[in-house]
């Protein structure tokens, strides 16, 4: 065969690869950012919220939701964070504050990053089931726009969730209704706030279906295709464009498994990814990790926006309960059984941990974890020091060979530390 | 008598606290450690257990690494360095409050390595000071009696806790008296001395603290005013494992005259109402009592208080004295320090504490500084 068709083959072979939904979703995540950013200055209503929030009462009440994690995220990747955490520095935010918060102030302060920064808002929504950075940084910004914040508050469940802290949320779901009702002067609607939950909950199902397609093997996505396609759920869950578009998903991501496409075009080993991506070194570490034919088929983040055990007749009950009980939220133990519960469907050879700086309740227990993990399941498990979105803290060289060296020598030896 | 004498004590227990912890053990009474101000040290008292508090230490850590990255609080490692290292074998155990997420996690750590026979856990809200967190909490000192009842292997009788929160209401007025003296006769005491008497309290009986406070106020009444004349100053931070920073203000003719210290002021805020249940009591308390900067700002904002209590002390500077890492304070410092500025023209100065590279001369070098820009205004 000539080199025109090696070329011609190699070019076929990835676009039959190729995930065909990634346009429709760019498409509706252009679309959900244009809106937001038109809505600026008009009378729609546009709150930021952390990304562990309920979100359904805002879709509820027609309030436009702004998600300053998936902004940072977007940042990080574009490589335009650190300008924006260094804008905030220059204010006096220590270089030791998360740097998703850093860039978001500094985006505030300068209009900075790919899109010319988020809309104003009218309101700000915060729930610190995923850390307690996000009321500090949510207090900083309440300041700095001068708009109410709504605190939605989860204390932390060890072992099973307590009747105390179920009232507590329930308290103030009902409580987050009425704050809504008196900002938007619009009034509660239960029938529609139950079909909101109701096409949230059917989207978070579809997206779990959509992660368990990758416990066949090959899979036909890695957990970084994931991180990009799991913008819709978490930004946009309650609305049918995102039921529709996760309906697509996994229809492609079924029909790839049915003809065993999978992503790489060779897949020696199975890995489980720990926390939040390292968004700028995305299309690197893609890189090493097709050269190492190892497949990052699930991981502990883009789970954690599937929900389960909800009761239909009791919408508010259940959504506290589900907001409350979040898996940065629950005691080391409860992780484990996490995790290991994921090696298990996965059928993975070992764990990478991203020892995340600007994240403490996802990365201090690492280590323990770790451990655990091995004493549960037999498998090995590397921790890779780096920062979710800057990029000052990361050294590639490092990182990578210890990658290449846990794959080669760890996952190719196939015995447990 | 003797204050010299007295506060010379206190400051030698502060300067290492751990041979006097080992030491009331041996003396027949059960130490167990709490870190957070929150902590209801009144049930503990009831239960027979001696609540002694763990501020980190100066160290190089050794243990800890395996456990904790290094971007964490160095009170959070150099804890744990302590406690796996096998060095507080005394303790009985240990109790965690939930303020941040360095402690939330380090507590299932500690929990699963240090191998002590008592762990209690106290969940609290964010959101303190509103109606809606309050019966969250009461619950949760009923829990968090309940963990104690079931290690000591007996109920602990509501009676017993009354006369408990009687003992630390008490130690909490003569704290306020002692500051309360201080700014009405500036120079009868001076800020390092007064916080040593103070913080003396985390490592002895409350009982006894009390005695201790007792006489020093009666003793304070008489004495000798310093007609010094100090730059007058005002900590703000967590705690102060050791007491280089008061000393060195002293040093540099300064003094600290007031604080925002969770080892100081912070500490002893608020009383126990002892007319209700003893659970009502304790929650209401810590939900009333001034914010830790880990909870939501929903009573009042920081930075009025702080102002007005620059204005109530007469500091013309203020220290804030953070440990590294500490998202809840390095959070509120740019506002801090910007309305201080631009409301008081009171000048302040940022300094981080990393107890396992502690340089005093690097603190002294940087107080210095600010205390010579303040004379020059």
């Amino acid at each position: 065969m000539s080199s025109d068709g090696n070329a011609d083959a190699r070019a076929a072979d990835k676009e039959r690869r190729r995930i065909k939904s990634t346009e429709a979703m760019r498409d509706l995540m252009v679309k959900y950012y244009t809106e937001a950013k038109a809505a600026e200055g008009t009378d729609k209503h546009i709150a930021w919220i952390t990304s562990g929030a309920p979100v359904e009462p805002l879709i509820a009440f027609d309030v436009i939701p702004v998600y300053p994690e998936n902004h940072g995220a977007m940042c990080g990747a574009a490589h335009m964070n650190v300008e924006l955490c260094e804008a905030a520095e220059a204010r006096g935010f220590s270089r030791d504050l998360c740097s998703y918060a850093r860039g978001d102030i500094g985006s505030a302060l300068t209009k900075g990053g790919p899109i010319g920064g988020l809309p104003r808002p009218t309101f700000l929504i915060a729930c610190n089931n995923i850390c307690n950075t996000v009321f500090k940084w949510y207090e900083e910004l309440s300041r700095f726009f001068g708009v109410p914040l709504f605190i939605y508050d989860t204390p932390f469940v060890r072992g099973e969730l307590p009747a105390h802290i179920a009232d507590y949320s329930l308290r103030q779901m009902k409580e987050y209704i009425s704050f809504l009702e008196k900002t938007t002067n619009k009034e509660y609607d239960e029938q529609h706030f139950v079909e909101v939950a109701a096409k949230s909950l059917f989207a978070s199902g579809l997206w779990a279906e959509v992660l368990a397609c990758n416990q066949h093997r090959p899979a036909p996505m890695t957990c970084f295709d994931a991180f990009i396609m799991m913008a819709p759920i978490v930004t946009l869950r309650g609305t049918q464009e995102v039921v529709d578009f996760y309906q697509g998903l996994l229809a492609e991501m079924r029909e790839r498994v049915e003809q065993g496409i999978g992503i790489l075009p060779s897949e020696r080993y199975r890995v489980l990814w720990d926390n939040i991506p390292v968004w700028y070194e995305l299309r690197n570490l893609g890189r090493l990790f097709l050269e190492l034919e190892t497949c990052l088929v699930a991981d502990t983040y883009t789970s954690a926006w599937t929900f389960e055990d909800v009761d239909p007749s009791d919408p508010l009950g259940s959504m506290s309960k589900i907001y409350a009980e979040v898996y940065l939220n629950i005691n080391l133990e409860r992780m484990a059984d996490k995790i290991e519960s994921l090696a298990a469907r996965f059928d993975v050879d070992g764990m990478i941990m991203h020892s995340n700086r600007s994240c403490k309740p996802y990365s201090l227990g690492q280590y323990d974890l770790a451990k655990e993990f091995t004493r549960r399941t037999g498998k090995p498990t590397l921790v890779i020091e780096a920062d979710h979105t800057d990029s000052r803290w990361y050294n590639r060289a490092e990182v990578e060979t210890r990658i290449r060296d846990f794959v080669e020598n760890l996952l190719g030896g196939g015995v447990g530390l | 008598m003797d204050v010299q004498a007295t506060v010379e004590e206190c400051l030698e227990l502060w300067r290492n606290p751990y041979p006097q912890l080992a030491r009331l053990r041996e003396e027949g009474e059960r130490p167990v450690a709490f870190f957070c101000s929150y902590t209801p040290e009144e049930i503990l008292h009831a239960a027979g257990l001696t609540p002694v508090r763990l501020m980190g230490a100066v160290r190089t850590i050794t243990h800890a690494d395996a456990h904790l990255q290094p971007y964490c609080c160095s009170l959070a490692r150099t804890d744990l360095d302590m406690a796996l290292a096998g060095e507080l074998g005394f303790l009985e155990g240990e109790v965690f409050v939930q303020t941040c997420d360095t402690m939330m996690r380090l507590s299932d750590i500690w929990r699963r390595n240090a191998g002590l026979s008592f762990h209690g856990d106290l969940v609290l809200p964010i959101r303190m000071g509103e109606e809606i967190s309050l019966p969250f909490i009461v619950e949760e000192v009923r829990r968090f009696r309940k963990q104690v009842e079931s290690f000591i292997g007996r109920e602990i009788w509501d009676d017993a806790i009354e006369e408990s929160m009687h003992v630390y209401n008490r130690n909490r007025r003569l704290a306020e008296r002692l500051y309360g003296l201080r700014r009405e006769n500036p120079g009868i005491l001076d800020g390092l001395s007064a916080t040593a008497c103070l913080v003396a309290g985390f490592w002895m009986r409350r009982d006894k603290h009390n005695e201790l406070l007792h006489e020093l106020v009666e003793e304070l009444g008489k004495g000798r005013i310093s007609q010094e004349e100090r730059v007058p100053l005002l900590v703000s931070g967590s705690v102060c494992t050791m007491p280089d920073l008061p000393e060195l203000l002293l040093e540099l003719g300064a003094d600290m005259v007031d604080d925002d210290l969770c080892c100081g002021h912070r500490y002893f805020d608020a009383f126990a109402d002892e007319s209700v249940s003893p659970e009502e009591a304790l929650a209401k308390r810590m939900w009333e009592r001034v914010n830790c900067p880990a909870k939501h700002q929903c009573i009042e904002d920081r930075a009025e208080r702080l102002m007005r209590q620059v204005g109530d002390c007469g500091a013309k500077g203020v220290v804030f004295y953070l440990q590294s890492f500490c998202e809840p304070h390095l959070f509120d410092i740019p506002y801090l320090r910007g309305r201080l500025q631009e409301e008081l023209g009171v000048p302040s100065l940022v300094l981080e504490s990393e107890l396992q590279s502690f340089s005093r001369g690097q603190l002294r070098t940087r107080l210095q500084a600010f205390i010579e820009t303040i004379r020059g205004v």
